[in-house]
């Protein structure tokens, strides 16, 4: 198995861990499936996915799975408070048009939410902007900046600082290094590749 | 509906029954049902009889049956050709047939005439046993409730134990979900297309129009014509409408624009039709009036209109909580008579109710029509949606 294939992995691995078994599950931006998939099968969850691409939307509907087409938002919107136990927004965050309020809007459907995300404070992705002065590219974000989508990366102190300044309480957090395996025992803004956050309302 | 969304090119309009893809040649049946029937709205007839035609085999389990159900002016003859000289394929030949995405050679495809209709089932213009005359305005309104009761009669004289699917676009898509509602354990998917739980003042108003171009043409007289004459000129006017509706702008502009008709060359102060689009709605109006009957357009676009999902129950999710069948929602980004929204509705009304439901959107500019669309991606969206294995486990080895 490749790395990245591996580093795919990580959602499974410890959202897999933090997901309820039978719970309700939205995962927000949720592409061709693989993670709501996999908690299906290990952890019987009833999963919905969102995704705005019609092909990422066939292929989940060809694994059985249910899934929505269009604006996550607008989708959230339609439901009432906690009508999920969990959404999942796994690498999502830094394409999000208005972060903020899908989190908010997240959490107001969601009893909880679970927030994944490549840590840009990673010291190779600071050397590698430092030394080589060009946009992040690594083994997850192949593309040049012509041919990436908008992204707007955070880093896991910019996203401590925002729950903090939303009041959102964090019930969990998983920094992993660079194999986005092995646990961060310190300095997860330095030394962390990768983060996941098991989120709850104030 | 209407008849020629996306027509092949001239080359492909030759029959292709022989083509290894298609049904072949088909032969409409008819179920008839002996009993009375009794209407939602109170009313009962003795008996109906229901055109229809179904296509590859039951299976020994009878559970691999897939209902199609058709749009207003649509019928039971849905693939497949009627004789080596048609001209044209049944209505959604390009969806079905040996090895399409509802695959012939797997399912047993059934589609019958709905109850009210003119193409062979109990309707207006069948005799009425009681005095031997067309019932006319007699024949009790019908609804998509009615519709779906009288085919799940029909379904099970077929010896069909469990429906895998059942689809349809436009009132299709209405029928499919009432069927779901309906008979939840009997109803294991839908693919609703093109649809709406209710359809909005805008879209009754349309039917409306239709309506009242049929009744105050003085040859109506109250739904008593005879079966070669009747309300030709208001048919004619309401299917030129009505045809409207089912397309878009962009999409007329692309296929007419301004265009002329080569004869109108210098004679532009006339009232004849000049511009393409006037000639082909004319021969829309033209050649619908010769198979369809008027009083059946009424009884239809009625039950359309009356039409709401939600309306026994209370709310959607709550007359939505009883399915049981795993959904399928599919919009088109140019259809403004059922537009997008209201079939997102649809899914999402299922998916507050706690059921599996998935809402798929496809960029088109065919309008209300799109459903009938030659697209891969929709093929590969149906296909997958009715062949994925259930219990199919994926390798997640890490």
């Amino acid at each position: 198995m490749t790395r990245v294939v591996e580093k795919r992995t990580v959602d499974m691995r410890v959202i897999g861990e933090w997901v309820e078994p039978q719970s309700r599950v939205l995962d927000l931006g949720c592409g061709r499936g693989e993670l709501m998939d996999y908690l299906v099968q290990a952890k019987q969850v009833q999963a919905t996915g969102v995704d705005l691409d019609f092909g990422r939307i066939v292929s989940c509907v060809q694994r059985g799975l249910s899934v929505y087409q269009g604006d996550m938002t607008g989708f959230m919107r339609a439901f009432p408070d906690r009508h999920f136990d969990r959404v999942i927004c796994s690498r999502t965050a830094h394409e999000l048009d208005d972060p903020a309020g899908v989190i908010l809007e997240a959490l107001r459907v969601g009893s909880a939410l679970t927030v994944g995300f490549v840590n840009l404070g990673f010291w190779k992705n600071r050397l590698g902007a430092l030394v080589r002065g060009r946009k992040l590219r690594n083994a997850v974000y192949t593309t040049a900046w012509h041919e990436s989508r908008p992204a707007n990366h955070l880093t896991i102190a910019d996203f401590e600082a925002f729950c903090r300044e939303k009041s959102i309480r964090v019930v969990r957090r998983a920094h992993l290094l660079g194999d986005w395996r092995t646990p961060c025992p310190v300095l997860p803004n330095l030394l962390a590749g990768y983060a996941l956050y098991d989120l709850a309302r104030p | 509906m209407t008849d020629d969304v996306q027509a092949p090119p001239e080359s492909d309009k030759r029959p292709r029954h022989l083509a290894g893809d298609d049904v072949g040649i088909v032969r409409p049946r008819e179920f008839t049902h002996p009993g009375p029937f009794a209407f939602m709205s109170g009313q009962t007839i003795q008996g109906f009889t229901l055109r229809y035609e179904t296509y590859g085999a039951l299976n020994a389990t009878r559970d691999n049956a897939v209902l199609i159900c058709h749009a207003l002016s649509g019928d039971h003859h849905c693939a497949g050709w009627h004789s080596e000289s048609d001209a044209k394929p049944g209505w959604w030949n390009n969806l079905i047939g040996p090895g399409k995405a509802v695959d012939t050679r797997r399912f047993f495809v059934v589609c019958a005439n709905v109850l009210g209709g003119c193409q062979g089932s109990t309707g207006p213009s069948s005799a009425d046993p009681a005095t031997s005359r067309p019932y006319g305005i007699n024949f009790p309104f019908v609804t998509i409730r009615d519709m779906v009761r009288s085919q799940k009669l029909l379904l099970d004289h077929l010896g069909v134990a469990e429906l895998h699917a059942v689809l349809g676009g436009s009132m299709g898509g209405m029928t499919s979900m009432m069927f779901a509602m309906e008979y939840p354990h009997f109803t294991r998917r839908q693919i609703i297309m093109a649809s709406t739980a209710n359809e909005s003042a805008q879209a009754i108003a349309f039917n409306e129009v239709g309506r009242q171009a049929i009744m105050q043409d003085p040859a109506w007289n109250h739904g008593d014509y005879p079966r070669d004459g009747g309300p030709r000129v208001g048919l004619a006017i309401a299917r030129m409408m009505a045809h409207i509706t089912y397309l878009s702008d962009a999409g007329m502009d692309r296929k007419f624009g301004r265009r002329k008709r080569d004869s109108a060359g210098g004679e532009s102060y006339t009232f004849d039709a000049q511009f393409e689009v006037e000639s082909y709605l004319r021969h829309q109006g033209e050649s619908f009036i010769n198979r369809f009957d008027a009083n059946s357009y009424l009884y239809i676009t009625r039950a359309i209109d009356q039409f709401d999902a939600a309306s026994v129950a209370g709310s959607l999710e709550q007359a939505f909580a009883p399915v049981a069948a795993e959904s399928l929602v599919v919009g088109f980004t140019s259809d403004w008579l059922f537009p997008p929204e209201q079939n997102r509705e649809i899914a999402l009304a299922l998916l507050r109710a706690g059921r599996r439901a998935s809402y798929a959107e496809l960029s088109t500019d065919l309008g209300h029509d799109s459903f009938l669309l030659e697209s891969e991606a929709l093929y590969a969206l149906v296909r997958g949606f009715l062949e994925r294995s259930e219990g199919y486990v994926f390798d997640f080895t890490i």
